[in-house]
């Protein structure tokens, strides 16, 4: 026991740090695999479909294949903003097998808090002088503060009195969370300055960055990205990588995926399961909140209705990745993210404005859900679930 | 109302002797009296007026809830809900809509029983049953047909009732459309699809006026048809009532969704305690041993789905003729959980649960929160510090949400739970009347 | 020819095989037993032959139709029934009303009867209340008709189960460990209603039971099963003398000096 072991300790200390490395960074190849095949099978199909119908439309081509790039960039930023909501469902899921129908308002809840500390900021003059990096900074960490303690507090309201109640039971009660959230909120923005549309009062981000310029007849189609979005997704890959460590590489992400594995068992080996399900809801909420925030400022108002339908989407991206798989939650957001961007820019194009994108988009992406849920329950990182009898 | 809980003596005493023998007649006979003379002297809309149509409404609980013959039950309701209610809506155009919408809601609640108390089905897109029937009408009825079949005109009014059956053809036929691909799924990933069903429904209702104008996207169809009034000249000359059409028309409306109640209440008890509903039952309470007794799991859940659903799209035809016109957020995802919320509230599986929860929750919706706002409104200025932003009846949702949560957490199988189910939840209470 | 033929049958989950090529033959009017230590693959047997579980490859003749592939409420509503072994009543139905629902394929009122309300209809009820109260008798549950079928003492939950499978009116009845957690007295009870169904009511039985004396008792043939394979079949006799069958019960080297395996392994 004495002369070698320090060099064997090195030596596992080595392996685990490798170890940790390729756990936190693994998934994150996944996802990047996932929106370089997106964006080709997508881009694939805009081309041929745009080929084809160019015949009768000669320009239309060209202007398919310029607004293309911008497209996908949209694409990537919402992408991001599922991905990070739908972490906070797929990890409640993972723990729970419930559907926490009120992440949706979590995330509100978020953007109303950034929006919140803008206009404190606005008030005292802060604005003009902070460093925008140090604002998203700010705000980010207000509204996961905020949001994550929400999402403990409903779980120990509305959902930890039903643990064992049939399945349908919490489902209601959260249903109810949602509504009464919504309203909440609605009640205080109403009574203060913000009012039901919310401004986001920002630091000046700066003009948009102009990536390329795609020649169109006479004229020229810029590629921007905006500051706010290379921020959103920055953020973002920031915040799955510290989670992917959390729950990979430490002992809390141990007795989190114990707990899901099998509750009692957990709780046998000694994991206080209640506080685990409250960390969850921390954990989820948290990443909400952010996402929020992060939403708010790029698209610069907040109301409190706003959190629904990106709710639902994101939990389709949850259910499409794989519902309970981390990693599938990322991906399926990504996924979904692209392809709300294609339907929403190209249908109208393609079908000479009979039918408007944006509203056929969320068609589209319910539609997924539903074929989904039917034909690959699963989702596309999930493994088959046998059931017990 | 009744309390839950073992309750003192003599109010257990007084309880028995008001709903039942010699007591119980004289009581519920004073009951309606006294609630009828009271409303027919106070007309006006006000805050009494308002309680005392609530006690009405609540009458008709306590005599189904009181031990006395049934023809006694049947011949006060028949008098109290056929006669005075029409009559005071006369008098007062606002109550009886209150009551008719009470009814529709009704009707609706219990279709939505069907598929979620009978069947344990969490249906959260029923909204769009009701959606289909009312846009169905709604586009025949006025000259937006043209625009799916060229040249056509409008379809006569007298065919309304037609279509109230075609309604619930339709309804059922897009119960089974719906059901088809999502019933093998789980309970939970249901409830999020027929979610997402009812968004498809209602954004293409808003979207449906490209390519072709089908529903005039979200401005709505208006003028849309009503059927003739059947015996206009009977009341207006052998009766020698003064009554301008709208009254009519109203008393007209009242008249039929209380009909189509009937019917419904009639349709739903029978299948409830037929092999079907057992079957229902059967499945809601176990899958596995359910389909072990030969039960076709996907077959009968359809079924439930179609039934629920046809009453959603009769609903909707006579909503769109009553309402004369419609737009697409009268469909939206609120209005189903409003439905739930009534469900819930009243006792999932429970007919006069169901309509109880109906009746409670419109009255809530229609008249105590536009009255708490009145309140608020004087209280506001004398003086008190209330924002002024703030008007309840905008605040629907924290009532269905707080709904949801309180009786999830507190009374899950609803105030007038279905009393087997009751007795099995609080064994050591005595029992009440037996079900209907 | 046999009322049940199970030829070959075999089901895996991942990488464990629960169910291993058995081959089962079942003659109509039989008591039949399946037994095997925890875990042999009883269970899963079962739910192959009533349709839960889909068999990887093998056949199964039921009455000269073939199963795989049909759903388990067809294979019901060909005339087998079963009970678990974790009994899976309709809780909060009545007593009645469970073994009504057991009737449900034999009940064939259609829709629009149903919501008329129409005489035949309602002779159709009547009548099958009245079976299901005989039913209720036969078992020795007539009294408790109305009772919520969770209220039920754990016996009589176990007398409901078979109350509600007689209302299929089967051919082959399938019971999964029929007297599991019962006292002395209510076994006995069990075993004379199961040899009952059979000389009364000329029911085909086949039984998963630990209950040895049970076993040996009532049952003209035994199949024993171990990791899912079949490893020995037979009467009692034959059974209790097996050498592989007291190895798999008492582990190696005890089939030396243990004449039967013990009454409850």
């Amino acid at each position: 026991m004495a002369g070698e072991p320090n060099a064997s300790v090195r030596n596992v200390g080595q392996q685990r740090t490798v170890e940790i490395i390729r756990m936190v960074l693994l998934p994150l190849v996944q996802l990047a695999l996932f929106i370089v095949g997106s964006a080709v099978v997508l881009g694939l199909i805009i081309v041929v479909v745009a080929f084809l119908l160019s015949r009768s439309d000669p320009m239309l081509f060209q202007t398919a294949l310029a607004i293309l790039p911008q497209v996908m960039i949209d694409g990537v930023v919402r992408g991001f903003l599922f991905a990070t909501i739908a972490l906070g469902y797929t990890m409640v899921y993972g723990v729970l097998e419930f559907i926490n129908f009120a992440h949706g308002e979590i995330f509100m809840v978020g953007g109303f808090v950034g929006a919140g500390v803008g206009y404190l900021m606005q008030q005292i003059g802060l604005l003009t002088i902070l460093p925008p990096l140090l604002f998203v900074l700010i705000t980010v960490l207000a509204g996961m503060t905020v949001s994550g303690l929400l999402a403990m507090t409903t779980e120990r309201i509305a959902y930890r009195p039903l643990r064992g109640a049939p399945r349908l039971v919490p489902l209601i009660s959260a249903i109810g969370m949602s509504l009464v959230l919504q309203d909440l909120v609605r009640l205080i923005a109403t009574s203060t300055p913000l009012g039901f549309n919310a401004r986001f009062e920002t630091p000046d981000f700066g003009q948009a960055i102009k990536l390329a310029e795609i020649p169109l007849g006479e004229r020229s189609m810029p590629v921007m990205i905006s500051p706010k979005a290379i921020i959103f997704i920055t953020v973002a890959v920031l915040m799955l990588i510290a989670l992917n460590y959390l729950v990979n590489a430490t002992r809390l992400g141990k007795a989190i995926r114990a707990t899901a594995q099998d509750m009692s068992t957990a709780s046998l080996m000694g994991v206080n399961v209640n506080q685990i399900i409250a960390l969850t809801f921390l954990i989820g909420g948290a990443l909400g909140g952010a996402a929020g925030v992060l939403f708010g400022l790029n698209i610069g108002t907040v109301n409190p209705y706003m959190g629904f339908i990106p709710g639902i989407k994101a939990f389709t991206a949850a259910v499409l990745g794989g519902i309970g798989n981390i990693t599938g939650a990322m991906v399926g957001g990504i996924v979904l993210g692209f392809l709300e961007a294609f339907v929403s820019s190209y249908l109208s194009m393609f079908t000479g404005g009979k039918f408007s994108g944006a509203s056929y988009a969320d068609i589209a992406a319910f539609s997924i859900l539903i074929l989904i849920l039917i034909f690959r329950p699963s989702g596309l990182l999930g493994e088959a679930v046998t059931q017990k009898v | 109302m009744t309390t839950p809980r073992p309750a003192p003596d003599p109010w257990t005493q007084l309880r028995a002797r008001l709903s039942s023998g010699p007591g119980g007649y004289v009581f519920l006979s004073l009951y309606a009296a006294l609630c009828t003379g009271l409303l027919l002297l106070n007309t006006r809309t006000s805050l009494l007026t308002d309680i005392l149509f609530i006690l009405f409404m609540l009458l008709a609980l306590v005599v189904y809830r009181s031990q006395v013959a049934l023809g006694f039950k049947l011949g006060l309701g028949g008098v109290l809900f056929g006669l005075v209610l029409p009559y005071f809506g006369v008098l007062n155009p606002y109550y009886i809509d209150v009551a008719t919408q009470a009814g529709i809601y009704a009707v609706l609640a219990l279709g939505l029983n069907v598929v979620v108390g009978f069947a344990g089905l969490l249906d959260l897109g029923y909204v769009a049953f009701y959606a289909v029937g009312a846009y169905l009408w709604s586009i025949f009825s006025t000259p937006q047909i043209a625009n799916l079949f060229a040249g056509a005109a409008p379809i006569a009014s007298g065919w309304f009732y037609a279509f109230i059956l075609l309604g619930l053809a339709i309804g059922a036929g897009f119960g089974v459309l719906l059901g088809l691909p999502v019933l093998r799924l789980r309970g939970d990933y249901l409830a999020i699809v027929t979610l997402g069903f009812g968004e498809v429904i209602r954004v293409l209702a808003v979207n449906l006026d490209k390519p072709i104008n089908l529903t005039n996207g979200a401005q709505g169809i208006k003028d849309i048809g009503r059927p003739p009034l059947p015996l206009a000249d009977f009341v207006r000359g052998t009766l020698g009532w003064t009554l301008d059409d709208n009254q009519l028309y109203q008393l007209f409306f009242y008249l039929l969704v209380l009909v189509i109640l009937l019917l419904t209440v009639t349709a739903v008890s029978r299948l409830k305690h037929s092999r079907v509903g057992r079957a229902w039952e059967a499945i809601r309470e176990d899958e596995t041993a359910a389909i072990a007794q030969g039960i076709p799991l996907v077959r009968m859940k359809l079924m439930a789905f179609a039934v629920g659903a046809s009453f959603a799209g009769m609903m909707g035809v006579v909503f769109a003729a009553k309402q004369l016109f419609i737009n697409p957020p009268t469909f939206d995802l609120l209005r189903s959980i409003s439905i739930l919320s009534m469900v819930i509230l009243g006792g999932l599986g429970s007919i006069p649960g169901v309509i109880l929860g109906a009746v409670l929750v419109t009255l809530l919706d229609l008249q105590i929160l536009p009255r708490i706002a009145t309140v608020l409104r004087d209280a506001q200025k004398a003086g008190l510090p209330i924002p002024a932003a703030f008007d309840p009846t905008q605040y629907q949702r924290l009532l269905f949400g707080l709904l949801l949560i309180v009786m999830m957490i507190f009374r899950p199988e609803g105030i007038l739970p279905e009393q087997r189910r009751r007795e099995a939840l609080h064994a050591n209470e005595d029992t009440g009347t037996p079900e209907a | 020819m046999a009322l049940l033929e199970a030829t070959e049958v075999t089901k895996s989950f991942g990488g464990l095989t629960a169910v291993n090529a058995v081959t089962l033959q079942i003659e109509a009017g039989r008591i039949v037993s399946v037994i095997g230590p925890n875990g042999a693959g009883k269970t899963t047997f079962f739910n192959l032959l009533t349709g839960i579980y889909k068999p990887d490859s093998g056949s199964i003749i039921f009455d000269g139709k073939t199963l795989v592939g049909k759903r388990s409420d067809e294979i019901a509503a060909l005339g087998m029934r079963r009970t678990f072994q974790n009994i899976r009543l309709f809780n909060n139905m009545t007593v009645l009303e469970n073994v009504l629902v057991g009737m449900h394929t034999h009940l064939h009122a259609p829709f629009w009867q149903i919501i008329a309300h129409t005489s035949g209809l309602r002779r159709e009820e009547a009548q099958a209340r009245e079976r299901a109260r005989e039913h209720l008798a036969y078992v020795g549950l007539a009294a408790k008709g109305d009772e919520l079928a969770k209220n039920l003492p754990y016996g009589d939950q176990r007398r409901l189960e078979i109350a509600r499978a007689l209302a299929g009116q089967p051919k082959l009845i399938l019971l999964d460990e029929p007297t599991a957690g019962m006292n002395p007295q209510e076994t006995i009870a069990a075993t004379e209603l199961i040899r009952r169904l059979r000389d009364e009511l000329g029911l085909t039985v086949v039984l998963i039971e630990h209950d040895m004396r049970l076993v040996m008792a009532i049952s003209e043939r035994i199949s024993v099963l171990d990791y899912g394979t079949k490893i020995a079949e037979g009467d009692a006799n034959v059974i209790r003398s097996n050498p592989r069958v007291i190895e798999a019960y008492l582990g190696k080297g005890a089939a030396g000096h243990a004449e039967a395996p013990a009454d409850s392994a």
